[in-house]
């Protein structure tokens, strides 16, 4: 198939490489007695054989690879509490250390004890944007939370999970398990 | 689970035990393709170090990502579309000179074919200093064309281009690698 692109290697007779190579193995009158073509026939079928060489060559990796991709997969596998940071995916926040920074975040409302912090990666989080959900368990002081304390808690820990650590956090199920008496 | 045994189950047997955390499943898969995926890297990056790591990098990355591929069967494409843009952006973060300074003592020549005749060495060799010349680009697709048989379609995806454009990608780089060789005609 000849491409505009490849005008770079026409030939004096007005053909190119291209259409040199994908007549290669049916020798036709042009190509016979055309000495440009054959002179590009004879250099890619040298290519040719040079390329079954190269695909036959078969160069073995390192014995220990298995062994290095394996190690560096048990320590990922221990490390599997995680959640990805924004970027290539390599980069990773360990879900205790996002629920502490969240915990931490609730706690700043007045009447408010964060209790449980449950983190995971949502599904729609993909490489460049990680999303996390979280499940936050909370204890209340009777008498000194209102209403609007949900809406604080709910305002900071949000806030914690984008500027702290950088993640957009998708939902948020905000639990009340205990009430205390004030 | 023996090793024979699981030698022979198919990658997308092998793809789901891993998701599910299998590693022995895992390093299955890994000593299945660790030979073409470095062989492949190998060729595009031209150190054997960038390649170990290319590889390293790109069967870890696999297993994080092993939630994201739909089709259990694709798996080897898959691979060789990661090793690809894992090769070309090592190629991206390397400084200009650094190239030259690797080639010097990368040419595999005399200890790998010790049988063949020397003038195939000679045509090897003319080749890979060859095939540096190129683009990282035009050298990807050629290679895992030529040399690994992937489609044009499988190319274009792992290069993040039109199949139109593999095609003269590859154009390219025949008449550039050819006029190389001519001097063996």
């Amino acid at each position: 198939m000849a491409v505009t692109s490849e005008s770079d290697y026409v030939l004096p007779c007005g053909r190119d490489v291209e259409e040199v190579w994908e007549a290669i193995d049916l020798s036709d009158e042009h190509t016979r007695s055309c000495p440009h073509c054959a002179a590009v026939r004879e250099s890619l079928l040298v290519l040719r054989e040079a390329t079954k060489e190269m695909a036959r060559e078969e160069v073995e990796p390192p014995s220990d690879l298995v062994s290095r991709v394996m190690s560096a997969v048990r320590a990922d596998v221990r490390r599997s509490d995680v959640v990805p940071l924004p970027g290539d995916g390599l980069a990773r926040v360990s879900t205790r250390a996002v629920a502490a920074v969240l915990r931490y975040a609730a706690d700043g409302v007045d009447g408010v004890r964060a209790r449980g912090c449950r983190v995971v990666e949502a599904p729609e989080s993909t490489v460049p944007d990680p999303v996390i959900e979280v499940e936050l368990s909370i204890v209340i002081t009777a008498g000194r939370v209102t209403h609007l304390a949900y809406d604080e808690v709910r305002r900071r820990v949000l806030a914690a999970a984008s500027a702290r650590i950088g993640v957009r956090l998708a939902r948020l199920d905000l639990v009340v398990s205990d009430v205390l008496e004030g | 689970m023996g090793v024979a045994e699981a030698a022979a189950l198919d990658d997308a047997t092998l793809v789901a035990r891993s998701r599910d955390g299998d590693m022995r499943a895992y390093e299955q898969l890994v000593r299945r393709y660790q030979g073409p995926m470095y062989r492949l890297a190998l060729r595009i990056v031209g150190s054997s170090g960038d390649a170990e790591d290319a590889v390293q990098d790109v069967f870890l990355t696999a297993w994080r990502r092993l939630g994201q591929l739909n089709d259990d069967g694709a798996f080897l494409g898959w691979l060789y579309r990661t090793t690809t843009n894992q090769c070309l952006n090592v190629l991206r973060k390397r400084k200009p000179h650094a190239d030259t300074e690797l080639d010097e003592h990368e040419s595999p020549a005399p200890r790998t074919r010790p049988d063949r005749a020397v003038e195939v060495n000679a045509q090897l060799d003319a080749l890979q200093a060859a095939l540096r010349g190129l683009t990282p680009e035009q050298r990807a697709c050629w290679v895992l064309r030529e040399v690994h048989g992937r489609s044009y379609d499988e190319i274009a995806e792992a290069i993040g281009t039109t199949q139109q454009s593999v095609r003269g990608r590859l154009a390219r780089a025949r008449a550039q690698l050819a006029e190389v060789m001519a001097p063996w005609r």
